[in-house]
């Protein structure tokens, strides 16, 4: 490499200035200054660091994180209770057989819910049974109601899962649906649907 | 006096080649474990179609996600970057110091015994032999290799450094130096643990402290042995194949300093919006934004030295390689103080967002770098001309593309997952999206980045070819060159006092000081000490000015002095963990527990967790409830308004198992209370959460049983193995000596304990109607008698514990401690 030429004698010859005067193994190094935008980030990083700290930890002019989801759930459950009180004050057994289950549309959209959330415990076919034996949950085409047939009552245990006293299937309890991941109207459509897959069970309920 | 010195380019070839051959495999890896997140066969059923029904079984242990992601981790990591290094320091460091590396024989040990812990971690992780703790995984005897190579390699470097024929250190090694030392102290921290056995141990911290010391080290595993060293490097090779001086001298100096002391801070921008406490959060983001310049320093360094060589980007593959490796620390450097600010965090967290960064990172500023220097250094190595310039012009193209296209799909996986799953039905009072809904949303942009990976692995071939085609067209060549040896008191001839006791030094340590009172007094006086630390800093700067040169000439002393320049910098890298670590070990400890004491593990269900570990669920699974609303609503558990995981709920779990992905969903609360039998009285220990016994027995035999379109890999195989009982008395009493209060129990208690509550998740399982498809003639009893001994009924006995803790009492702040700074607010 010997007919390269000099990095020391291009640099100045390009009137680059400030060059050390040592080399390392051939690598030789400028001094220029440090670029004004480059300091002005750093510089402005650490001003930020300290009005930070001062304004938002130490003077905490803002609520911490748990605050405000204190405040934020509690919200969400009180306008979830509300959406529920409205729900369950139009609601009867009676506008549920004759009323909800009658709608096709609220009635696909039961079915769309059961088959995705519903049906991994209690089988697309009500039986609770799979391919390879029995499911988590109780089998709901069998008559039998273990916390009353109503469709209040399957409303209100979709909605909020099994009472407290129950020992479950085998310990396994059902969720509290409508207090996770369901809406009250969600809720109300699935019963819907089952309303329609069971009329033998809801045939004595007299119209409104 | 001169004397003629051969270089050691042997130890650079070898390692060189380590480097590259695992490369290969490591990438390998990561590429098939990128089409396990999109096709769950690839965890071991697409054998059965292979072998042609030879091999069976929906899943196989060894080739499940949960083990191999450690392995390509630790392979990318540790063996490709980790040979590159040592290839590219043995290089530079001899030529730098103008001095063979002083040991042929530690050189040696250096080498082989480096491949042979990668062959054995190669051979433990997929065995499922793991700590369980992200890029510290390796088992306690491997890990006691590792340091004690690591000290081989120091004393071989720094016994060169003492050696050297060069009165100064050259800024490449200011970074090599930094390099060792810190990882040293890193590795070693986040690896104390207490062996339960020759392949199993407890880390001695528990579950804040854990997640704290881990993410000191995972982040500073990055910056300490993904980027320090490979700076180091550029520092080297760069302004070598660019043929031109490094642009700014004192930007080394200001980038180098700032870099080492800022980056240990950022470790907490790994637990944001966690239980960790506030102090420690906003120290994470606030030294994360702070880092952004000094990372951004070494870059321009690198780009600005380009000036003038620009032309030659056209014609020579090495510096299209290495200043697009430059380039991609560029873009890493500013997407990763970004993403470390709360705000962003709490979407890009636990998403593919942290994946693509991290790969920018290393498929772009390691790789690309790795490749610049591994062709600068072939046809020197070998003395030949580089095999095929037109392959390494393609290596460079479809690694790029293949780079472009994997962060590109990760960036819109991970932010279109976080936008999903924190989207509010318009009500405002449920989620729009179950999980399972994103991961189905985001698979095409899985198997785009698998095919990026691909790209980027075939690029990494080709190398492979032209290197070995060029190391076949030359001969191995030692380079042998004239030096002038250096008289003793050209160097180091600086004592420790000279060094150490003086203006500089003293006022930074009295600013330090300052700074750190300023965070840690109480209110009023933390702002008196604001203020005198800025004073302190104005000083500072006009007594730099008034020394007349002083203080640049003592700078420029302790380059030719590298033990006092070594402890400086140790000095540097030490303060930022010690002060994080330290106050949380002393005051967190049972005080700061957020008013949630987690229940102890029954003897069974500690079992199962060493299962989950092992298994590497923690690779796809958070147990965190971060303090979010839309987090909140998703797991936590309804009526309960502050439900996201409070600190001392995890404060027994060594290691912690927090999590830094979620493929799968958080499982924080996922276990439940004590379970009623059918009488109404309560089982003793067997528990029910979320889902029943049998739905998780369904859920490990066949993911998609229960959540059709899940990439979860079939863990069928958990029940065919037996749970080690016989182990839990010593693991129990390695808990105890950790600090967990377990009661006493005989060996036989522990026994009991645990037939007792396996019999009750079994007996549960087998009145569900459960069925064993792998063995169909079990029934009834004899079902039941195989399950009880089940890793599975262990591992639901863990998940059923999820979450499980006592109100210790309302929770109100903790008390005033100076050391606790979120006791002040």
């Amino acid at each position: 490499m010997s007919q390269e030429p000099k990095r020391g004698h291009f640099a100045k010859a390009k009137g680059e200035i400030i060059l050390r005067e040592h080399e390392f193994d051939g690598i030789q190094e400028y001094d220029q200054k440090l670029p004004n935008w480059w300091l002005f980030t750093f510089y402005a990083a650490i001003v930020w660091f300290v009005c930070h700290w001062a304004l938002y930890y130490q003077a905490g002019v803002m609520q911490t994180p748990q605050q405000f989801i204190v405040q934020e759930i509690t919200k969400i459950q009180q306008a979830k209770d509300a959406e529920v009180a409205k729900l369950v004050a139009e609601l009867t057994d009676a506008k549920f057989v004759h009323g909800w289950a009658k709608d096709p549309e609220r009635v696909a959209a039961g079915e769309g819910t059961f088959l995705t959330i519903c049906a991994q415990c209690h089988a697309a076919d009500l039986s609770a049974k799979g391919p390879n034996g029995p499911l988590p949950g109780l089998p709901l085409n069998d008559h039998k109601w273990k916390f009353g047939g109503k469709p209040m009552d399957i409303f209100k245990l979709v909605m909020y899962g099994s009472p407290p006293e129950s020992t479950g299937n085998n310990g396994a309890k059902m969720q509290a649906w409508g207090q996770t991941q369901l809406s009250p109207k969600q809720v109300a459509e699935v019963v819907s649907y089952l309303i329609t897959k069971l009329p033998e069970d809801f045939k004595d309920i007299p119209p409104p | 006096m001169t004397t003629s010195i051969t270089y050691d380019d042997k130890s650079v070839r070898r390692f060189m080649i380590a480097s590259i051959a695992w490369g290969i495999i490591g990438m390998l890896a990561g590429v098939f474990i990128a089409t396990q997140l999109s096709f769950w066969q690839m965890n071991g059923k697409f054998l059965e179609t292979l072998t042609g029904g030879w091999i069976k079984g929906d899943g196989i242990s060894f080739l499940t996600f949960g083990r191999l992601r450690p392995l390509h981790t630790n392979a990318v990591i540790f063996a490709f970057v980790g040979n590159m290094m040592f290839a590219g320091i043995y290089y530079s460091t001899q030529r730098l110091c103008k001095a063979r590396m002083a040991s042929d024989l530690l050189s040696n040990i250096h080498f082989y015994a480096w491949q042979l812990i990668i062959v054995a971690a190669a051979i433990t992780l997929p065995a499922g032999l793991t700590r369980g703790k992200e890029y510290a995984e390796l088992i306690w005897p491997i890990n006691i290799c590792v340091v004690l190579v690591w000290v081989v390699f120091a004393v071989n470097f720094f016994w060169t450094l003492a050696k050297r024929n060069e009165p100064s250190l050259y800024v490449a090694l200011w970074f090599y130096i930094a390099t060792i030392i810190t990882v040293a102290m890193l590795y070693i921290v986040n690896h104390l643990s207490l062996p339960t056995s020759f392949t199993h141990s407890y880390p001695i911290f528990g579950g804040l402290q854990d997640g704290l010391v881990q993410w000191w080290y995972g982040h500073n595993a990055v910056a300490f042995f993904l980027t320090t060293p490979i700076l180091g490097i550029m520092y080297y090779f760069l302004p070598k194949a660019a043929n031109r001086p490094v642009y700014s001298y004192r930007l080394s100096i200001v980038h180098f300093w700032s870099l080492v002391f800022i980056y240990i801070w950022a470790g907490p921008h790994h637990l944001l919006n966690t239980a960790l406490p506030h102090w420690l959060q906003y120290l994470g983001m606030l030294f994360s934004l702070m880092l952004w310049a000094p990372s951004w320093g070494g870059m321009l360094n690198g780009l600005l030295t380009l000036r003038g060589a620009w032309d030659k980007l056209r014609t020579d593959p090495v510096i299209k390689f290495l200043a697009a490796g430059v380039t991609f620390y560029g873009m890493a450097t500013f997407e990763g103080p970004l993403m470390a600010i709360t705000k962003v965090n709490a979407l890009s967290h636990y998403t593919d967002w942290t994946v693509g960064h991290v790969h920018s990172g290393a498929l772009g500023w390691n790789g690309m770098m790795a490749a610049g220097m591994f062709y600068w250094l072939a046809p020197r190595l070998w003395k030949t001309q580089l095999w095929s310039k037109p392959l390494a012009n393609m290596h460079f193209w479809i690694a790029t593309i293949g780079i472009l296209i994997y962060i590109a799909a990760l960036w819109c996986a991970g932010i279109m997952q976080g936008l999903m799953l924190s989207e509010i039905m318009p009500s405002g009072t449920t989620l729009r999206y179950e999980f399972l809904d994103t991961l189905k949303e985001i698979q095409v942009f899985f198997i785009a980045r698998a095919f990026g990976g691909f790209l980027y692995l075939c690029g990494f071939v080709m190398l492979a070819v032209n290197i070995w085609k060029t190391a076949r067209s030359g001969v191995a060549v030692e380079e042998t060159v004239e030096v002038t040896l250096l008289e003793k008191k050209q160097k180091d001839g600086m004592g420790f006092c000279a060094a150490i006791l003086n203006d500089p030094i003293a006022h930074v340590i009295l600013a330090m000081g300052f700074v750190l009172l300023w965070f840690f007094l109480p209110p009023h006086a933390n702002i008196a000490a604001l203020l005198v630390a800025v004073l302190l800093g104005f000083k500072a700067v006009s007594a730099f000015r008034a020394s007349n040169g002083a203080w640049t000439n003592w700078h420029e002393r302790i380059l030719e002095n590298y033990l006092p320049f070594t402890v400086l910098v140790f000095a540097a890298v030490a303060i930022g963990g010690s002060v994080q670590i330290i106050p949380t070990i002393i005051v967190n400890r049972g005080k700061n527990i957020e008013g949630r004491l987690q229940e102890l593990y029954t003897p069974l269900e500690l079992a199962g967790r060493d299962i989950y570990v092992s298994e590497g669920c923690y690779n796809c699974h958070s147990q965190m409830i971060r303090t979010l609303v839309p987090e909140v609503m998703r797991y936590g558990r309804p009526g309960v308004a502050d439900d996201w995981s409070h600190l001392g709920e995890s404060i027994y779990d060594h290691p912690y198992q927090w999590g830094s992905k979620r493929t799968g969903p958080d499982l924080a609360h996922e276990g439940g209370p004590i379970a009623k039998k059918p009488d109404g009285t309560l089982y003793s220990s067997m528990r029910v959460g979320k889902r029943g016994n049998d739905w998780h027995f369904y859920h490990f035999l066949d993911p998609r049983d229960k959540s059709p379109g899940s990439n979860m890999p079939s863990y069928w195989f958990l029940f065919e193995k037996e749970t080690d009982v016989k182990a839990l008395p010593g693991k129990i009493k390695a808990q105890v000596a950790l600090g967990v209060p377990y009661p006493v129990m005989t060996d036989a208690d522990i026994t009991d304990r645990v037939e007792t509550q396996a019999q009750d998740i079994a007996k549960s399982l087998v009145e569900a109607g459960a069925y064993f498809p792998k063995k169909p003639q079990l029934q009834g009893d004899s079902l039941r008698n195989h399950l009880v001994k089940s890793q599975g009924v262990a591992l639901i006995a863990y998940v059923q514990k999820l979450g499980a803790y006592k109100n210790v009492k309302k929770a109100q702040p903790a008390e005033p401690s100076s050391l606790n700074p979120d006791s002040h607010r």
